[in-house]
């Protein structure tokens, strides 16, 4: 299984911690973020990419720990057991 | 009045070796802000032995709702001469130094600094800051907005830099939101988290706190 972690804005968006995707085959990080779009009901997706699929700049997406930025992006292909957590920071001090 | 008489009721809590440790530890307080502001006097008010406090700001009116050591006669001042006016009233046995300027890439921590909290307000001071420290070193990183932030604790050198876990991310545009109780909240998990790292404790080291202040939830995220 696939587990993908919500934290602060998007836990409280969806109501929920966590949910797990049984993995698919050559699956990238933006196709498992559509695919659990499908899966849950509140619109949430548009929280993380703009209209053209690219991320903006307000949350972390990490795989395992590593931020997809120093991997292939969106483009990272997502295995059995991976943990993916979504995470928007807050940025004041 | 004695060391053990003013602080006597933590003492009850921690301990007189864990005070001793609290004298003899010098952190560096990035941002003396919503979060810098609260978090330089608990520490003052604990007994720290001594304090850095970096800023370049002026006190404004829009920071007397959560920047707990200014007051309507400071606007206009130098954030630090008045954070070192209000600490010292507030403990006098604390050395303060005074670092007036922004946090850039040419910044470089003081050598007596091991322990550095991130009050600041934009990533890339954060991360100017981070470069700037000694290997080693504990970087406790706080942010917060709305009703949402974060604590973590990084080592410099064996930890996953604070600019690799936030690469991507940017300050919204325009002000960010940050109510009184909210900076509050998370400077006092700061300052605890503080604390566990001068004890040699800390206990947010590679995972972030994640707080929500809305639904008052509590997490984890490993780094």
């Amino acid at each position: 299984m696939v587990k993908i972690q919500f934290y602060s804005l998007l836990r409280m968006l969806l109501k929920q911690e966590k949910l797990e995707l049984p993995p698919c085959e050559n699956e990238n990080i933006e196709r498992l973020l559509q695919r659990l779009q499908q899966q849950i009901t509140i619109p949430f997706i548009h929280k993380l990419l703009n209209e053209k699929g690219e991320m903006f700049p307000g949350t972390i997406i990490m795989i395992n720990r590593r931020n997809i930025h120093h991997l292939e992006k969106l483009e990272t292909r997502v295995h059995d057991g991976d943990v993916i957590a979504l995470f928007p920071p807050g940025a004041g001090g | 009045m004695s060391a053990t008489e003013r602080y006597n009721r933590q003492i009850l809590h921690w301990g007189q070796e864990r005070q001793q440790k609290l004298e003899a530890a010098t952190v560096l307080v990035a941002g003396v802000g919503g979060l810098g502001a609260t978090v330089s006097q608990l520490l003052t008010r604990a007994g720290i032995g001594k304090l850095y406090l970096v800023d370049d700001g002026l006190v404004n009116w829009s920071d007397l709702n959560r920047q707990l050591l200014y007051h309507e006669t400071d606007i206009g001042l130098p954030k630090l001469v008045i954070a070192k006016q209000r600490l010292q009233q507030i403990n006098s046995s604390v050395k303060i130094e005074l670092l007036p300027k922004r946090i850039d890439r040419s910044f470089q921590s003081p050598v007596d600094v091991s322990i550095i909290a991130d009050c600041l307000d934009n990533y890339p001071s954060r991360f100017d800051l981070e470069a700037g420290l000694v290997a080693g070193s504990f970087l406790i990183h706080g942010g917060i907005e709305g009703d949402q932030g974060q604590v973590l604790t990084l080592r410099k050198g064996k930890s996953q830099p604070l600019a690799d876990i936030f690469t991507g991310i940017r300050k919204p545009q325009g002000e960010i939101p940050v109510t009184g109780a909210g900076a509050a909240i998370l400077a006092g998990f700061m300052v605890n988290e503080l604390f566990n790292t001068i004890f040699g404790q800390p206990q947010l080291l590679d995972r972030f706190l994640i707080i929500g202040l809305s639904d008052l939830h509590l997490t984890f995220l490993e780094v």
